[in-house]
């Protein structure tokens, strides 16, 4: 394997890592609105007490992924962020008023009626934007429409991010992100023996699977015209993965279904890993297809070689981090892994 | 606007805002390292409840700078792509090892905020050192880059193509040593003493006890250690200046023409059009014998350079001076505050005058940090890689900057507004009981939880 794809390989992981923590939270917010009722107060108690300790955390991901792409590849990357200036701005927008929104609904906006709800609104509306653009953003590379030309490239005004397939991509990654944290609230909901909430956050979680898998079967037969070069590195190399996505995703529903939570959280961060998983290895060897080979958009050895260095001695020390603070705060004291559900 | 000048609004205003919290972010997780530290020493409440004070301070303030911090991080690409292009390929590593060590910061803040309850008191101190170990390692990899955009270093260009790529020699150009030491100091600096003019204001405001006591001392012993270090390390890099960046130095004490015999002028505005001075204190020979020791020291001036490589010397030299005055303004109220402390015999003085000082030099160390990061990067005007790229030809030629601009700028707004009031909200709440027991961390039952817990 050579530099850049290792490197690669260690951003995908990252990206993957994004989406299965930061998008969860993200997913968060979209349940947010159907907060409503007598148990409102307990939902949104809830998702903060869910999201306060590890959000930003889990947002430091998206830090990582681009600085770490525009080290790796640097002249694709100064090429995306011409091209997709406005879908990408779109995003920034979102990820600056979530997590700004939520730090000041969950400390001190707690009884002011008026600010709390604009916040609580701005929270769940930068919640969904922000992943709907990231994977418009996605989906517009994956199309293999884009011709990069390095610092000289010009803004595209939406032939490549408002087409059919990056809209059906785009709303893909809000649902998969609200399964993922329905599914994850199921289990927080019963580590506080909260058979109700449990039961809400279930359903809602079973209906965003099923959303999700019907944007993913869109999205699949759109991807011969919409992404002639994604689809046919599918049908060569990335079958298998793509075939695992579909298993898990149709154990997700039963085990869901029948209140395993902890086996689903399991199954939920799986199937999202190998979407993404998917994804990539239906690429290769492209990073941008058709014109910039995941080889030829590499920087200079020497840099990858010190990246490739730091990443490792980086993760040595984070991922034990991150494994604490899941512990402390999701793991410790909670539900058993085969424990049913209420 | 045209787009340069629009990339250039949107960046500026971007850092101008985070810049307070990235500071912030470095200082206060020493300052909650020390407090919760004397706390357990002494088992002592008062400085306990400091500590926990300023935690629900922190979770507002570090998360504001965590999504300002991403606005610049996506900026960097957004606005500056053929910049991101050249800095990606040779100090790109820099910026992934602050993710790292931002990694670091966020996880344990996560931990300190919320492990209040959850973890032991030892562990629970001890998650506090990997916040400010690690803030203080962001802060070196951040201005590391910065010192890279002075003092380039690591590789070679030649036909628009980068060769000869060395990113270690690129991290360990000649200013990475002088700015990486200075912005650390004054991140400490400034949360000291921005952490002690809160308590001196409700001093002033006749509320005289012992906690506020403590957190004066607790703020004024950081800064106290720090700004003397501080004013050397100012010293240090102005020199560094004289070898490295002649245009910038010459742009911060308005040299128009390379001679020997230079006077030092404070304050004043020197004019490049017609290559005078008004209005300042004029210093004969002064900075001939601050930068080479001798009057004959000969300083290069703003002729020695092409008109379009030329800094605009009025706005530089403002800030510099600014920054060198603030700094010695909030040396000079340490000094005197440590010395009436200990002719007191370790009482902690309480003069109003005293504290009306204290009350003025937290807000005027951090214009100091704003105007140093003025100086540094006005100076380095008109490159953005100093004599590799220019600004204008870095910024993007993406539509609607004008756009971005305004929308960014009124975030920046609210976000201001709002934490402003959350903070004074915060700083209104009744103290909590100052009882051991209820308030030292570590595993709680709900009832005292409930009780106490959210109270602090």
């Amino acid at each position: 394997m050579s530099l850049p794809y290792l490197l690669l390989t260690i951003l995908w992981l990252s990206l993957i890592a994004y989406a299965v923590l930061g998008g969860a939270d993200f997913g968060a917010g979209f349940w947010e609105p159907f907060s409503s009722g007598p148990q409102a107060q307990r939902r949104r108690d809830l998702i903060n007490q869910a999201l306060g300790p590890v959000w930003e955390a889990n947002h430091v991901w998206i830090i990582f992924l681009v600085v770490g792409l525009f080290s790796v590849f640097p002249t694709p990357f100064a090429a995306l962020v011409i091209i997709l200036f406005i879908p990408l701005t779109l995003a920034l927008l979102g990820i600056v008023l979530r997590g700004s929104a939520f730090v000041f609904r969950t400390h001190g906006l707690r009884y002011q009626k008026p600010a709390m709800i604009i916040w609580s609104r701005i929270f769940s509306f930068s919640s969904i934007i922000t992943p709907f653009f990231l994977g418009l953003s996605a989906a517009a590379v994956a199309s293999g429409r884009m011709h990069p030309r390095g610092p000289a490239s010009t803004t595209d005004l939406g032939s490549l991010w408002l087409t059919p397939f990056a809209l059906v991509i785009g709303c893909m990654s809000v649902a998969v992100c609200a399964t993922l944290s329905a599914i994850y609230l199921t289990v927080e909901a019963t580590n506080k023996h909260d058979r109700e909430l449990a039961e809400v956050f279930r359903q809602r979680g079973l209906s965003a699977a099923v959303a999700a898998d019907a944007f993913a079967i869109l999205g699949l037969a759109l991807a011969p015209i919409e992404a002639p070069i994604l689809w046919k590195g599918m049908l060569d190399h990335a079958w298998p993965l793509v075939l695992v996505t579909f298993l898990i995703g149709v154990a997700l529903l039963i085990v869901l279904a029948s209140r395993y939570y902890r086996i689903a959280r399991m199954l939920a961060v799986g199937e999202t890993a190998f979407l993404l998983g998917s994804w990539g290895v239906s690429q290769i060897p492209y990073l941008i297809p058709p014109d910039v080979t995941v080889d030829g958009g590499a920087g200079p050895t020497s840099t990858l070689l010190l990246l490739l260095i730091g990443f490792v001695i980086g993760m040595i020390i984070v991922l034990p981090s991150i494994w604490y603070l899941l512990y402390v705060f999701k793991l410790k004291g909670g539900m058993g892994v085969f424990e049913r559900g209420l | 606007m045209p787009n340069i000048l629009a990339a250039r609004a949107q960046m500026g205003t971007s850092l101008v805002f985070h810049i307070i919290f990235s500071v912030l972010g470095v200082g206060i997780p020493l300052l909650l390292c020390i407090a919760e530290g004397v706390a357990l020493w002494r088992k002592d409440p008062v400085w306990m409840a400091l500590a926990r004070r300023l935690t629900s301070a922190t979770a507002i303030i570090f998360a504001i700078g965590a999504v300002s911090g991403t606005i610049v991080e996506f900026e960097l690409g957004l606005l500056w792509p053929t910049y991101i292009n050249y800095t990606g390929a040779v100090v790109g590593p820099m910026f992934a090892f602050e993710g790292f060590a931002f990694f670091i910061e966020a996880i344990f803040i996560g931990i300190y905020l919320y492990g209040w309850n959850r973890v032991s008191p030892k562990i629970h101190w001890l998650s506090s050192f990997p916040i400010w170990i690690g803030g203080a390692a962001s802060a070196w990899f951040i201005t590391t880059t910065n010192s890279w955009m002075n003092t380039p270093a690591g590789f070679h260009f030649s036909h628009g193509q980068l060769i000869g790529v060395d990113s270690v020699q690129a991290i360990f150009n000649p200013s990475t040593p002088y700015e990486t030491v200075h912005m650390i100091l004054a991140s400490y600096v400034s949360s000291g003493f921005g952490l002690a003019a809160i308590y001196a204001w409700s001093m002033l405001r006749d509320k005289r006890d012992d906690y506020r006591r403590k957190g004066l001392l607790l703020g004024l012993a950081m800064g106290l250690i720090a700004i003397p270090l501080q004013i050397i390390s100012g010293d240090l890099n102005a020199r560094l200046l004289v070898r490295a960046q002649p245009a910038k130095l010459a742009a911060m004490e308005g040299v128009f023409k390379t001679s020997s015999h230079v006077p030092l002028h404070i304050g004043g505005i020197p004019d490049p059009k017609t290559e005078q001075y008004y209005f300042s204190l004029r210093i004969p020979n002064g900075l001939s014998i601050l930068a080479r020791f001798s009057p004959n020291g000969v300083i290069q001036g703003l002729d020695s350079f092409p008109p379009a490589d030329r800094p605009n010397p009025i706005p530089i030299h403002l800030a510099f001076d600014g920054m060198v005055g603030s700094g010695f303004f909030t040396f000079f109220v340490a000094l005197i505050f440590w010395l009436l402390y200990f002719m007191r015999k370790r009482l902690v003085p309480e003069q109003t005058w005293l504290l009306w000082g204290i009350l003025l030099a937290g807000p005027l160390s951090f214009l100091a940090v704003e105007l140093g990061w003025i100086v540094t990067e006005e100076g380095r005007q008109p490159w953005v890689i100093y004599y590799f790229l220019r600004t204008k030809d870095a910024a993007t030629p993406a539509p609607f900057l004008n756009i971005t601009f305004l929308i960014f700028s009124a975030i920046y707004v609210i976000l201001a507004i709002t934490l402003i009031v959350l903070l004074v909200r915060l700083a209104k709440k009744p103290l909590p009981k100052m009882e051991w027991s209820t308030i030292v961390s570590g595993e709680k039952s709900q009832s005292q939880v409930e009780e106490h817990g959210q109270r602090v």
